[in-house]
C-alpha cells in the first residue's frame, strides 16, 4: 500500500508531529511504501536543522532527517509556508540573502502541486495536525 | 467507501459530535493523542452505535495514565494496528 | 498535469474560524491548487468554519488579508461545489443574508455523502 503523509503540526508544540513520525516509521516497518511526506503550515518546522534539545529529549527534526535518508523518502516542505517561517534551503537563503540555511537537505522545498500529485498517486493520504 | 476517522483532541473540542454527524455505517473511529480522553467512562454516552467500531491508540492511552477495560466498546491498537486500520478502511479523515 | 485516470474527487472541510490560526487559509490554498491541477473539488464550511463567510470582514487592522474576500477566488478557480452546513449556521445565529458568498446550506447527511464520494478528504 502506498501512503502519503501530510503534517501540519510543529515539533515540541503539538504531539501530532511525533504521531506522524511514529506512524511513518510503522508504515515502513510493515513493508508499505511512502509515496511522499508533505510538511505544510507549521509542519515545516519538522525540517529545521537548527534545533537543539536537552540530552534526555528526542530531537524529532533529526529523527525525521535520519528516517528520510535511511529510506530514501520523498520529503517535501511547502515553499510558501517554509520561507515565511524561516525554513530555507541553500537556494532560498542565497536568493533572499539570508546568510543561513535552516532546512535539512533531505527535504525539498516545493509547491502545493507536490501535495496534489501525492493525492493522485497514493492509495492512502493521512493528515496529522 | 469505508472511512476511518481519527480524532485527536479532548472532548472539550466537541470533535466527536461533528464526526458522528457525518458518519456512514461501517465507518470506524480511532482516538489518538488527546482524543483518547473520549475513552473515559464519562464520555461513553456520546459514543455512536454498534455499527461504528471504536479504537484507541494504546501508546496515547498509556501515556496519559488511562485504562480501557476489556469489556469497553473501544479496542486498543498499537502503531502497527493503526497502520493496519488505514489499510482496512478505504480512506482516512483526520479531525484535529 | 492530471490525466484522466489520475483525476480524483477531493473534499475539503474547512472547520476553523478565520484569523485565529492559519488553518482556514491553508485549507483554501490547498483547494485552489487542486482546482489548478484539474481535480474535482468539493468545499464545505462546517462548525466555526462558517465564520469565514461573514460579510463586512476587514482584517487590515490585524495586519491580515481579509479571508472573506479571498473566498471569492473559489469561484474564479472554477470550484462550483461549495456548500455550508445549515446546522452550524443556525447554531451560531447566522442567516443566509449575512454571507459573503452565495453558498448552498446543506444537511449533515449531504456532507456525509461528500465524504463518502471523495477519494481524499482534507479536514482542517
Amino acid at each position: 500500500m502506498k501512503f502519503s503523509i501530510v503534517v501540519y503540526a510543529a515539533p515540541h508544540s503539538a504531539e501530532a508531529a511525533a504521531t506522524a513520525f511514529n506512524f511513518t516509521r510503522s508504515v515502513l516497518e510493515q513493508g508499505h511504501d511512502i509515496y511522499r511526506l508533505f510538511f505544510f503550515g507549521d509542519g515545516v518546522h519538522n525540517a529545521s536543522r537548527l534545533s537543539v534539545v536537552a540530552q534526555d529529549e528526542n530531537n524529532l527534526q533529526q529523527q525525521w532527517d535520519q528516517l528520510i535518508r535511511d529510506h530514501g523518502l520523498d520529503s517535501v516542505i511547502c515553499v510558501s509556508s517554509a520561507v515565511n517561517r524561516g525554513i530555507v534551503d541553500a537556494q532560498e537563503a542565497s536568493r533572499h540573502e539570508l546568510g543561513a540555511v535552516s532546512a535539512y537537505a533531505s527535504s525539498e522545498l516545493a509547491g502545493l502541486g507536490q501535495l496534489i500529485d501525492a493525492t493522485m498517486h497514493s492509495d492512502r493520504v493521512i493528515n496529522f495536525g | 467507501m469505508t472511512c476511518l476517522h481519527t480524532i485527536s483532541k479532548s472532548p472539550t473540542s466537541k470533535l466527536l459530535s461533528s464526526c458522528v454527524s457525518v458518519l456512514k455505517p461501517g465507518d470506524g473511529i480511532l482516538f489518538i493523542e488527546d482524543g483518547v480522553y473520549y475513552c473515559s467512562p464519562a464520555e461513553s454516552g456520546r459514543h455512536p452505535g454498534a455499527d461504528i467500531r471504536l479504537f484507541a491508540l494504546q501508546e496515547d492511552v498509556a501515556a496519559r495514565g488511562l485504562s480501557v477495560p476489556s469489556a469497553a466498546d473501544v479496542e486498543l491498537v498499537d502503531y502497527a494496528g493503526f497502520v493496519g486500520l488505514c489499510c482496512e478502511y478505504e480512506k482516512i479523515v483526520s479531525w484535529f | 498535469m492530471a490525466s484522466k485516470n489520475t483525476n480524483k474527487a477531493i473534499t475539503f472541510i474547512s472547520r476553523r474560524a478565520p484569523y485565529g490560526d492559519s488553518n482556514a487559509q491553508l485549507c483554501l490554498e490547498m483547494a485552489l491548487a487542486c482546482a489548478v491541477f484539474g481535480q474535482t473539488v468539493s468545499y464545505v464550511f462546517l462548525d466555526d468554519g462558517v465564520y469565514q463567510l461573514l460579510k463586512h470582514q476587514d482584517a487590515r487592522g490585524i495586519d491580515s488579508k481579509t479571508l472573506g474576500k479571498a473566498l471569492e477566488t473559489l469561484d474564479l478557480y472554477g470550484i462550483e461545489n461549495v456548500c455550508v452546513d445549515a446546522d452550524s449556521l443556525s447554531e451560531r445565529g447566522i442567516r443566509g443574508g449575512d454571507l459573503v458568498l452565495e453558498v448552498e446550506p446543506v444537511s449533515r447527511t449531504h456532507i456525509a455523502e461528500l465524504i463518502d464520494q471523495a477519494d481524499t478528504v482534507f479536514n482542517l
